[in-house]
């Protein structure tokens, strides 16, 4: 049994008894399709191994899919459960258990990391030896035939609809994850020494960044009562009207709270940029170099760096 | 004695306002008067006014809150705000409200400290 992260797909996906519903309603999946489903059992029950068959001659065949079936005892299992997937297509009823049962196989192809390509690839297979097997079966009967192949066809069609819907809500998990923690190594505010503290901003600076830069750096001074706040913004690949705003407004904000704010890692290219954009830069204290922003932090806190005789050190 | 709902104490030269309840405009109003009135009678050099029980301030009280302090600045009162919180300081930046000229704190020690610095040591007199 696997432990790993499982996400509840009928919860994010709202699949309730009325979104079960409207599905089956939009494929157009009638009581008059799970009747004639049922009347296929035996017809299903009789050719499923053949047609299981079929299908993974075409993926075991591609080099691209083969590799999600690396042993024999995987290929006889995923064979069952192929066997129980299409004959459950064949049960008449269609409600949540249904619903969480093809959920429970499109996530499973979504774990194993199938690309949905594969996924759909395969199906093409599917439909087409379910189509040839309904011809034989029905013979003279083009007509009936014809039915039967619709009634799989929408249920194949809802089937695939919920694996997509599975795969794009576990992109989407694993994008709100990232982003996540993208966010909390974003901010990350070191204390220099007592009440001075450095928040080196890297990378480009959005809004909404730039907002939570702001609530850091405000909430951190409140916590360590820091008297000086250090952005050293050396990493910040351009510097714009825009950034530059956002970095004034949270040096003005800091100095509403009582304490002050050092600019540091201003190049030669950001200052030509502030002063051509006509961004006036008052009341805060800017420096090139980091260390320089440090010494000026100090400072402000009492303190000075000074020279000594250098320390032999035995380890 | 102070009319409105904020007491305004006297600490040696020092007035000390702090500010517990939610400040509505006539509170506020009332505030400035009592304060002038405050400094006008006790000639205090310096007034302290604590905002850290505030969890919002509006752009009209942050206003007023400049004002009186311009005004005790002519009444020779330096003024330091101490104590906002971060989510207020935010609001009034994004608001553009910057309160210009005038001093603030951390916290009411850090007041203190800069009023009697500014001083020449004297906290009382």
């Amino acid at each position: 049994m696997e432990h790993g992260f499982r996400p509840d797909y009928m919860k994010i996906l709202k699949l309730d008894e009325e979104e079960c519903r409207r599905r089956l309603d939009f494929f157009e999946i009638t009581e008059e399709d799970a009747q004639r489903l049922v009347s296929l059992r035996s017809f299903a029950e009789q050719w499923t191994q053949e047609i299981t068959e079929g299908l993974y001659e075409l993926i075991m065949r591609h080099p691209d899919s083969r590799i999600f079936f690396p042993d024999d005892a995987t290929l006889a299992r995923v064979k069952r459960m192929q066997n129980a997937y299409f004959l459950k297509l064949f049960s008449g009823s269609y409600g949540m258990d249904y619903v969480r049962d093809r959920l429970l196989v499109g996530a499973a192809h979504e774990r194993i990391g199938m690309p949905p390509k594969l996924y759909l690839g395969a199906y093409r297979r599917y439909l087409a030896l379910i189509h040839e097997k309904l011809r034989d079966h029905f013979k003279s009967d083009k007509a009936e035939s014809v039915k039967a192949l619709a009634s799989i066809r929408k249920l194949i069609f809802f089937d695939m609809a919920i694996a997509i819907d599975t795969y794009i809500a576990a992109y989407l998990e694993t994008m709100t994850r990232h982003q996540a923690a993208i966010r909390e190594l974003s901010t990350p505010v070191i204390k220099v020494y007592d009440r001075v503290l450095l928040l080196p901003i890297v990378g480009t600076v959005d809004t909404q960044r730039a907002h939570q830069i702001m609530e850091t750096v405000l909430v951190q001074v409140v916590d360590q009562q820091a008297k000086v706040m250090i952005l050293d913004i050396a990493g910040v690949p351009v510097v714009d009207t825009k950034v530059a705003d956002h970095i004034l407004q949270t040096t003005a904000a800091v100095q509403l709270l009582g304490a002050q704010t050092i600019l540091t890692g201003i190049s030669a290219s950001v200052a030509r940029t502030v002063v051509q954009l006509g961004v006036e830069i008052k009341r805060v204290h800017t420096r090139s170099k980091l260390s320089e922003g440090i010494e000026l932090a100090l400072s402000i806190v009492g303190k000075k760096i000074t020279a000594v005789a250098p320390r032999k050190d035995e380890v | 004695m102070a009319s409105g709902p904020i007491p305004i104490l006297k600490l040696g030269s020092i007035l000390l306002a702090t500010i517990q309840v939610d400040l509505h405009d006539t509170v506020v109003d009332a505030f400035q008067h009592d304060v002038l009135e405050e400094i006008e009678k006790t000639g205090s050099s310096g007034l302290i006014v604590d905002i850290s029980a505030l969890e919002s301030v509006d752009s009209y009280v942050a206003r007023m809150l400049a004002n009186t302090a311009k005004m005790a600045k002519l009444m020779g009162s330096e003024t330091v705000i101490v104590g906002m919180r971060p989510a207020v300081a935010a609001t009034l930046v994004r608001m553009g409200y910057l309160m210009s000229g005038i001093t603030t704190a951390l916290s009411l020690q850090e007041g203190l400290e800069f009023l009697s610095n500014n001083q020449n040591g004297a906290v009382s007199d």
